[in-house]
């Protein structure tokens, strides 16, 4: 699991975290949302220790953890195959065994023909998929997605979507989802966290969120420029 | 071997690499040619932004002021390390200011001067305009029937032909000062007979020679930067690579064109 | 960002300098660190020999043309300077002797350094500083990869191996330009030249010139790598991280270059 209490953490001055303290349990979807710079990704990367907190606490249940990045950040200089070996390293397997569990988590993902190609020759969709073979080789306990959707045209936001749901099956994770796009937080998230100005201001089930009187969440589930969030300070 | 060779390099082979280094050549000089063609017909035809070239004049001289001072300081040191205890084994101290300014002014000072305003001034430039070309900046100029080089290119042109000589006399009167004090630290030459020496050596011409080789410096950092900033496409891997070129490519033909004015300077004084 | 610097370079060069300092305290810190995880890494000789063969490749395939090209004319331009001198007072015996002298104590050594300063570390600073600013070292420090042992022991290692081999070509090829220019422009034969570089040259001038270089290459590999790793933000980041790469291994390989010959001076011949 994931327990995160009252993390602050500026940026040269700015306090982009105030107070936000949230849990995440295994087999659940956790939805990060809220408008850009509002110290999402910030979040995902005091989790995975990217960034030291300045004051707060995070506690994990495993080492282990899977981070899909928002721009894939695959290794340009190694073929799918040694970037996935990459993160089995620490576990010495042999080179048999290795090669096994290389193919079966690409073959999952649907990428199983492109295991000698290079990051540069696939395309936007297959280097997020890639991705997420990456992240998820070592059967983590924790999975973190950084806009998974984001600039992928909406028949490849669905097909990752329904990934992200076959593995928060499979892996039974704790999973935290950053996005922005409304139909990726409200299909694979159990329970969703809106963040506004270093502050969590609404936190409910996807489901409630177009049934809510919060101004917040009315606004940003509608994206209407009339309410709590002016887009000035965005 | 062969196959072992393309494992190691990804493909990279030297004969590739040679052949590609090549084709890429005749086309970056190509390209350079005609930016130069088309800054020098704006600057002729007077189309000039005064203000820019001021503000690109103070870019290219204040902000290399530093570097091209530290590099030219310590090149006088090291000349006149070198030389004047060469010198002083064989009781000639009193040429060593003559070799160390001869030195300085003909050879060492102009290279040394032009590789640092390369290195700072040339990969600023290619690294400012590809940023421009692959952030669509100077598509939006087009659009708007801006021609990028006049816009980019000339004002930071004719402030190059101006700053980089002040850069290098500059750096090679610092230069001598390092080797005096150098010269009278290591080898008890004092300054003024130092002085007495580079005055004998020194004539009218070799600081010809330092201003000409300064001004082909600058035409080659300029034309050659903006020429691969102007064609660069794509992201910020891109933006890398066109910056790294514009410093290979600018810091080599300043060492072909310092040969060529040495060679033509010496047919003319002999 | 820059608009501030520029209005900066307006208001005062001391402002300016101020800047330059701090940048380089900052700088210098940066560069300790990579270089302390470095031997660590090292002396503990965990090292990926494979990565390290293939990037003491690139940097060889990378630098041969332009280290050859540059070795010829600086070659052909201080022979044909110190030729022209030497014929007016007829010391054309001496020829090869000053020659090799000025090639191999002091502009050999510096120019090979300024071109690979230019070509390998320009391209290093550019490679990391992409892969920074794509979350690829991100992506390496979550699986608990240090991108030091990862990127920079090869680089280092890779150029340690390449340097003598570019250092001694450097040498060769502006030997040569020197015995031509000798042969064309005061008719010195091949055989002259070589006895006065014989007569001149001692084994400490090799290895002065092997211990500059391996220094010169050791500054630029440490500087790139530091400054690659620590830059973030977007494609015009990746630009300024080259310039400043290049702008500062050449100025404190300058300032160490002096300080190596003061060193290692051994007396006249
Ligand atoms: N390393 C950093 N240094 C300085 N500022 C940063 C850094 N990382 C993020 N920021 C700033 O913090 C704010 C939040 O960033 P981020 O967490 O990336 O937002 P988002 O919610 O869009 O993912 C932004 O204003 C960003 O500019
Ligand atoms: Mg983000």
């Amino acid at each position: 699991m994931i327990s995160v209490r009252n993390l602050r953490k500026s940026f040269n001055g700015r306090e982009v975290l105030k107070d936000v303290s949230f849990d995440v349990w295994p087999g659940e979807m956790l939805a990060l949302i809220g408008p850009s710079g509002c110290g999402k990704s910030t979040t995902l990367k005091l989790i995975t220790g990217l960034l030291e907190p300045d004051d707060g606490e995070i506690v994990l249940n495993s080492k282990e953890i899977g981070l899909v990045f928002q721009g894939s950040a695959l290794l340009n200089s190694l073929t799918v195959r040694e970037n996935l070996a990459l993160a089995l390293r620490e576990r010495k397997l042999p080179k048999r065994e290795q090669d096994r569990i290389i193919m079966e988590d690409l073959t999952l993902v649907g990428l199983a023909d492109y295991v000698d190609s290079f990051p540069t020759q696939l395309s936007g969709g297959q280097q997020k998929r890639t991705s997420f073979a990456r992240a998820i080789v070592n059967d983590p306990k924790i999975v973190l997605y950084d806009e998974p959707t984001t600039g992928l045209d909406p028949v490849m936001s669905t097909i990752i979507e329904d990934y992200m749901i076959e593995l928060e099956n499979q892996l039974h994770a704790a999973g935290i989802v950053v996005t922005h796009q409304f139909s990726t937080w409200t299909r694979t998230a159990h329970r969703a966290i809106l963040m506004h100005d270093g502050v969590i201001v609404w936190e409910g089930k996807p489901d409630d969120a177009m049934r809510s009187s919060n101004p917040y969440i009315v606004q940003f589930a509608k994206a209407t420029k009339d309410g709590p969030m002016l887009t000035g300070t965005i | 071997m062969d196959s072992t060779v393309r494992k190691l390099s990804n493909g990279l082979h030297p004969i590739d690499a040679l052949d590609k280094w090549f084709s890429d050549g005749v086309q970056l000089i190509g390209q350079a040619t005609l930016t130069a063609v088309k800054t020098v017909k704006y600057a002729l035809a007077g189309q000039i932004d005064l203000p820019e070239v001021f503000r690109q004049a103070n870019m290219i001289g204040v902000g290399s002021l530093y570097v091209v001072g530290v590099t030219g300081l310590f090149t006088g040191f090291a000349m006149s390390l070198q030389i004047s205890r060469e010198l002083a084994a064989f009781g000639a101290d009193t040429s060593v200011g003559g070799v160390v300014a001869f030195a300085l002014i003909r050879e060492v000072g102009p290279i040394t001067a032009g590789v640092m305003v390369a290195g700072r001034v040339g990969s600023a430039i290619a690294a400012e305009i590809s940023t421009m070309m692959v952030s669509e900046q100077i598509d939006a100029l087009e659009i708007m029937r801006v021609d990028p080089v006049q816009f980019l290119v000339v004002p930071r042109f004719l402030a190059a032909l101006v700053m980089i000589p002040a850069l290098s006399i500059y750096s090679m009167t610092l230069g001598l000062a390092g080797a005096i004090f150098v010269a009278q630290a290591k080898s008890n030459i004092p300054p003024d007979i130092f002085l007495d020496s580079v005055k004998q050596t020194i004539v009218g011409s070799d600081f010809v020679t330092h201003i000409v080789k300064s001004l082909i410096n600058a035409c080659i950092i300029i034309f050659f930067s903006c020429a691969i900033g102007l064609h660069t496409r794509g992201g910020a891997e891109e933006v890398g690579h066109a910056t790294t070129r514009a410093v290979v490519w600018t810091m080599t033909l300043i060492f072909i064109f310092n040969y060529i004015v040495t060679a033509l300077s010496n047919l003319h004084t002999s | 960002m820059q608009a501030a610097q520029a209005k900066k370079i307006v208001a005062s060069p001391f402002l300016l300098f101020e800047d330059w300092m701090t940048v380089g305290v900052g700088l210098c810190g940066q560069v300790g660190i990579v270089i302390a995880k470095t031997f660590y890494y090292i002396l503990r000789m965990q090292i990926d020999w494979q990565e390290s063969l293939r990037q003491a490749y690139f940097i060889g395939v990378k630098s041969f043309l332009v280290v050859g090209i540059t070795s010829l004319f600086t070659g052909l331009a201080m022979s044909l300077q110190i030729v022209m001198q030497l014929v007016q007072f007829g010391g054309e015996s001496a020829i090869g002797g000053v020659v090799s002298l000025a090639l191999i104590r002091q502009i050999g050594p510096i120019t090979a350094a300024i071109i690979v300063a230019g070509r390998v570390g320009s391209s290093i600073a550019a490679e990391l500083t992409t892969m920074n600013i794509s979350e690829q070292i991100d992506a390496l420090k979550v699986m608990r990869i240090d991108p030091v042992k990862f990127l920079v022991v090869p680089r280092f290692i890779g150029a340690m191996a390449m340097m003598p081999v570019l250092s001694i070509y450097s040498m060769a090829i502006g030997l040569l330009a020197g015995m031509i220019i000798a042969q064309v422009v005061a008719d010195v034969s091949f055989g002259v030249f070589l006895d006065s570089v014989k007569s001149t040259i001692i084994d400490q001038d090799f290895y002065v010139h092997f211990l500059k270089s391996a220094i010169n290459a050791a500054i630029v590999i440490f500087y790139s790598c530091a400054i690659g790793l620590n830059t973030r933000g977007g494609a015009e980041d990746v630009g300024h991280a080259v310039t400043r790469a290049v702008v500062w291994s050449m100025t404190v390989m300058f300032i160490v270059n002096y300080v190596v010959t003061d060193l290692t001076y051994e007396g006249p011949r």
